[in-house]
């Protein structure tokens, strides 16, 4: 009898023993295969950076760009007519909506041109500032005249902001009866030359794009009638980022779009400092209440 | 020796008990998650700011400010770095002390599932930083690090626990 029991205790430690040796096997095979897994990981991730030191897919498409925008150079008419067509009852809605700065009204003779208040802007294609400013300033201006028709381009790939979708001024012209209008676009998005501003314009340009006037000089320079002057951007860029020229055009008329906000509300504020300029001129347009509420809240930072 | 001796030597789970986890993978878990939360709480703020603010060095092939506001900066119309941040408050939450004490088999489930999304992002957003932006964000580096090495932390430590 005790030899039957011995027999047994002996059988179960050894089924003991093999069932532990199993599970040692086990935990090793599921540690060597959690071990893999991070392996794979690391392994990706340096194959990525050393596929990158190696140059591989550093050609031409390895930039942020929007596709199906790279060769245009004209704004679709889409395009173009949202921005040139953002109805009164948006304006009067937004009001000046989340403009993130104001033209600084100035002393300083008026700037004219064919005897007409002159607003003269003067950036460049690669600047990201100038893409986000160039959506106020035109929306702004199609209250007072006329495109012939707005460019299409896109802020440099290598800055901040990468690759804004934009209107450009370079080869587009304005007709007021109000205004005169001059869009100087010193470069293309590869910082290529592009206009050069007349020596009145580049005059007005190292002249009230100083500290004293602008605060921080820099591009985008904007100078209405002489009498309000700007630099930098009064649109937030970080709401253009990723959007299609089409897709920002058409928020335009949506007051609830924070594009809308940003945008509209600084092209109120651009046109409530022309409406200065212009003494109240198209009344339509000057004594919309979105207009009216820009003009108190630039009147703030005025120097 | 007794089966439940055994089986609490081998750190197997007694019924209804959670297996207890090694200090390290515990501690060490939590400890990368704050890291990751911080971290992404700091990208998403600046995203919801003034991205100019951005404290990282621009030396052309670092810069902060580039990949942060790229197109590739948003996934599905949601900032990159608010994903983060949501991220690493559920990875935060399923790797404290009483989600690892939990006794529902799912919070581990979850925790190596969470993990292994994560890592799978990761790789992803490097490739973007590399080949697409041509720009490397040191802030966004330092959550992938901490998101690799909370996920080599995770799932060594489900291998090593008894099934």
């Amino acid at each position: 009898m005790s030899s039957r029991a011995a027999t047994k205790a002996q059988a179960r430690e050894k089924v003991a023993a093999m069932r532990a040796e199993q599970a040692r096997k086990d935990r090793r095979r599921r540690v060597f295969l959690a071990g893999g897994a991070v392996v794979v990981v690391i392994a990706v991730v340096v194959a990525l950076v050393v596929a990158k030191a190696a140059g591989v897919g550093s050609g031409s498409g390895s930039h942020v760009t929007a596709k199906g925008h790279e060769n245009e150079t004209t704004a679709s008419a889409a395009v173009f007519k949202d921005v040139t067509t953002v109805p009164a009852s948006v304006f009067d809605t937004i009001g000046p909506g989340s403009a993130a700065a104001t033209p600084r009204k100035i002393t300083a003779p008026a700037l004219t041109f064919a005897g007409k208040p002159q607003v003269l802007y003067i950036g460049a294609e690669y600047c990201p500032y100038c893409a986000a400013q160039r959506w106020a300033l035109a929306v702004a201006l199609s209250r007072f005249g006329t495109f012939d028709k707005l460019g299409a381009t896109h802020s440099s790939t290598t800055d901040v902001y990468p690759d804004t979708q934009t209107l450009s001024f370079h080869d587009s012209s304005f007709t007021s009866q109000y205004l005169s209008f001059t869009g100087v676009e010193t470069t293309d998005p590869d910082q290529k030359p592009l206009d050069s501003p007349s020596s009145a314009d580049q005059k007005t340009y190292s002249t009230y794009n100083t500290e004293k006037y602008v605060g921080s000089p820099g591009i985008p320079f904007l100078d209405i009638g002489g009498h309000y002057v700007s630099a930098g951007t009064f649109v937030d860029p970080k709401l253009l980022a990723g959007k299609s020229r089409e897709q920002i055009a058409a928020a335009l008329s949506k007051p609830g779009s924070p594009i809308a906000k940003s945008v509209d509300g600084s092209a109120n504020v651009i046109t409530a400092a022309i409406c200065d300029v212009t003494k109240g001129a198209p009344v339509k347009v000057c004594t919309g209440r979105g207009v009216g509420a820009s003009f108190a809240a630039f009147g703030k930072s005025t120097q | 020796m007794t089966g439940a001796t055994a089986d609490a030597r081998s750190g197997r789970a007694l019924a209804g008990t959670p297996a207890r986890q090694p200090a390290w993978l515990r501690w060490g878990s939590l400890v990368v998650c704050v890291l990751g939360l911080a971290a992404s709480a700091y990208l998403t703020f600046e995203h919801y700011s003034s991205s100019t603010s951005l404290a990282c060095p621009d030396t052309g092939a670092i810069n902060c400010l580039k990949v942060t506001t790229s197109s590739y900066s948003e996934l599905l119309g949601l900032p990159v770095a608010l994903l983060g941040l949501l991220f690493y408050v559920g990875m935060t939450a399923l790797c404290s002390p009483p989600a690892w004490s939990a006794s529902n088999p799912w919070v581990g489930r979850v925790r190596l599932l969470g993990a292994v999304s994560g890592v799978v992002l990761v790789v992803y957003l490097v490739w973007a930083e590399l080949f697409r932006i041509d720009a490397i964000c040191l802030w966004c580096t330092a959550v992938h690090v901490l998101t690799v090495v909370l996920f080599g932390l995770l799932v060594v430590g489900a291998a090593l626990q008894e099934a």
